[in-house]
């Protein structure tokens, strides 16, 4: 399966036109930077609150092939939980409130991800307590609410590095007993860290190097011995941070025996990519040059730069594109570059669209979801 | 008598390899006979420890690289009748760096305790591998991405090229230039013959990629980043010609069922397993 990062509008759109016109379960997952419950402040795409987002897309996707999914929900996965400070006990309050609406607005998946702490390095068995009490919160919500819900597990999001296979089998067999005991469901998915790490617009860890890198087991190893495990378990295996891996990586994806993988700023950055194109192969430079400085100045690609970066300012901005789609500014000056551009002829958002979707395309086909032409 | 025969590949580093040769001189000259290969370098850059020099002209144009220096150094011993004296061969580039201590007294008495390995790494300090070597030191895999090996007279003996025992095949096949899949299809003749590929952490051993980032000109070879394209480009051709592979995972699930169906096999080494 693939899951969908709602980097913008279009983003999401793209996914549901494809998962209806190929009649494909596409997973959209948001994450709670992305998209949050309006107690919390809702999150950068789109301004939308998590109610808002899922009736959007309930609405548009008629053939119910959409999976809303909460991708690492958990205390402090809110920007607004990290600069207020906020204590363990108000993060864990905060995170059950989000994924509470989540359950009310229809998500179907919930990714639990309590790894992060901004006050200390939590020991794995105390990520593994937040884990249950934030599990067993919301299967108790989810048959109040009277729905399904599937849950995916995992820590460590981007280390690069690899997680070990004792790590993998503790962490398994004491979820197992824990749902044993409490008569709940065992999750669906566990996310692997099998050498994939987004860095600029590339992809960096050893899944796709044909070189070692350092620290790291090679995928060659790695992947086949945590896929025993998963499946030992009766698990499937979910891949985060796969964006630009190469065609021929994706198409072992589903032969290697990975499960389902995810993919989120390559989308966004397609979107910046053709959105600045399109104005500069039509004499709106300045408007192209303005949407840039806003994307530089929004210092959102900082988090995506490789240390001796060569990236230019240019990149840099493209790279930050989607994190300012949804502010008055650029909102203004799409306006402008629309009504300009249907004069050509050219319907901006359309042409966007269209871009995303070639790229989702990509992994649909690679992962043999779709027929390839 | 010495039971390892030691090759050094060298080429337009004399002083690299000299180091290399001494530190073994130093630390295992009691277990090693040191050769040096000479893949094409300038006359002026020869080691001083040369023993044999590859100065034909492609050779002195492209150099030899791993498959065909090796090659060169082992179809050396054989043609001088020398090849048997020998219980194993350690395969080194000058770029390697040993620990400061004894290396193959520990090696040769890995290979003692496990009858059935034919390829031993020593493990290095950046490894990821370093941590599933840590109840036990050495384990048996089906993936080795290094450039210090040491193979088992008896292994070479099973799968050398008898009857062309020369650079290009006598035993890494030298079609493949730069390597692309090399140590894959070594891996893959090992299991379907019985003998196991192991990565030990009793020693390390590193390679100081450095000399290639820095010296290339020097070395007279592709920089960096030039050298890594053409390495993947022509061994991808090389594993699509030679086995009908179009990608690394299909070489890669090639020698993992070797891997798998030697432990069907020999149950006595499931704990050597990774």
């Amino acid at each position: 399966m693939l899951g969908v990062g709602p980097m913008s509008v279009n983003c999401v759109d793209a996914a549901i036109d494809l998962s209806n016109e190929h009649e494909v379960p596409i997973l959209l997952i948001a994450s709670r930077r992305q998209i949050d419950s309006e107690e919390i402040g809702g999150g950068y795409v789109n301004n939308w609150t998590t109610e808002e987002f899922a009736r959007y897309v309930i609405d548009r996707d008629k053939k119910g092939k959409i999976l809303l999914a909460r991708d690492h929900g958990g205390p402090w996965q809110n920007p607004n939980e990290k600069d207020e400070n906020i204590s363990l006990r108000r993060a864990m309050e905060s995170s059950k409130a989000s994924f509470r609406a989540d359950l009310e607005a229809g998500f179907q998946i919930l990714h639990i991800d309590p790894s992060v702490d901004i006050h200390c390095q939590p020991h794995v068995d105390e990520v593994l307590d937040r884990i249950f009490e934030l599990y067993e919160f919301c299967w108790s919500q989810a048959q109040q609410l009277r729905q399904d819900v599937i849950f995916e597990i995992g820590t460590e999001e981007q280390s690069g590095s690899t997680n070990s296979q004792e790590e993998l089998d503790y962490t398994l067999n004491a979820v197992q007993k824990f749902c044993n005991k409490c008569n709940l469901p065992l999750p669906s998915f566990m996310v692997i860290q099998c050498g994939t790490r987004v860095m600029e617009t590339r992809n960096v860890g050893s899944f796709d190097s044909p070189v070692r890198v350092a620290d790291e087991l090679p995928t060659e190893i790695q992947l086949p011995k945590m896929i025993e495990i998963c499946n030992r378990y009766g698990i499937f295996m979910k891949e985060h941070n796969t964006d630009y891996l190469s065609d021929e990586a994706l198409q072992w994806h589903p032969r290697l025996g990975i499960h389902a993988a995810n993919v989120a700023p390559e989308f966004g950055v397609t979107e910046s990519r053709a959105l600045v194109e399109v104005l500069e192969t039509n004499g709106l430079a300045e408007l192209s040059d303005s949407f840039l400085q806003l994307a530089y100045d929004s210092n959102k690609w900082d988090k995506w730069m490789l240390p001796n970066s060569q990236a230019t300012d240019r990149d840099r901005a493209i790279i930050a594109g989607h994190y300012v789609f949804s502010t008055a500014e650029c909102i203004a000056l799409k306006e402008e570059a629309g009504r300009a551009l249907a004069s050509k002829g050219i319907e901006l958002e359309q042409h966007l669209r269209q871009h995303v979707k070639q790229s989702i395309l990509r992994y649909l086909r690679n992962f043999r979801l779709v027929r390839s032409q | 008598m010495k039971r390892v025969a030691t090759i050094i590949l060298n080429r337009n580093l004399p002083e690299v390899t000299n180091r290399l040769y001494e530190h073994l001189v130093q630390h295992d000259d009691d277990v090693t006979d040191g050769f040096v290969v000479e893949a094409g370098s300038d006359f002026e850059r020869l080691s001083r420890y040369t023993t044999w020099y590859a100065n034909w002209p492609d050779a002195l144009a492209h150099g030899l690289r791993y498959s065909r220096g090796m090659n060169y150094g082992l179809s050396q011993l054989w043609k001088e009748g020398r090849f048997g004296q020998y219980d194993a061969f350690f395969l080194l580039t000058n770029d390697t760096e040993l620990q400061s201590s004894p290396t193959l007294a520990p090696l040769m008495g890995i290979l003692e305790q496990h009858p059935r390995v034919g390829i031993l790494s020593p493990c290095a300090a950046r490894w990821g591998e370093r941590f599933l070597l840590k109840e036990n030191s050495t384990k048996y895999f089906w993936f080795i991405h290094n450039n210090a090996y040491l193979l088992r007279r008896d292994f070479v003996e099973s799968i050398f090229n008898e009857d062309q025992p020369d650079f290009m095949n006598f035993v890494f096949d030298g079609s493949n230039f730069r390597g692309y899949g090399f140590e894959s299809e070594l891996i893959a003749k090992a299991y379907a013959n019985d003998w196991a590929a192991a990565i030990t952490s009793e020693v390390w051993a590193g390679e100081n990629e450095s000399h290639l980032l820095n010296q290339a000109d020097l070395i007279k070879t592709e920089g960096y980043e030039e050298n890594l394209m053409l390495y993947v480009e022509e061994g991808r051709r090389w594993m699509r010609n030679k086995y009908g592979f179009n990608s690394r995972w299909s070489m890669q699930q090639h020698v993992k069922n070797f891997y798998d169906s030697f432990f069907d096999f020999h149950p006595e080494f499931k704990s050597y397993r990774i």
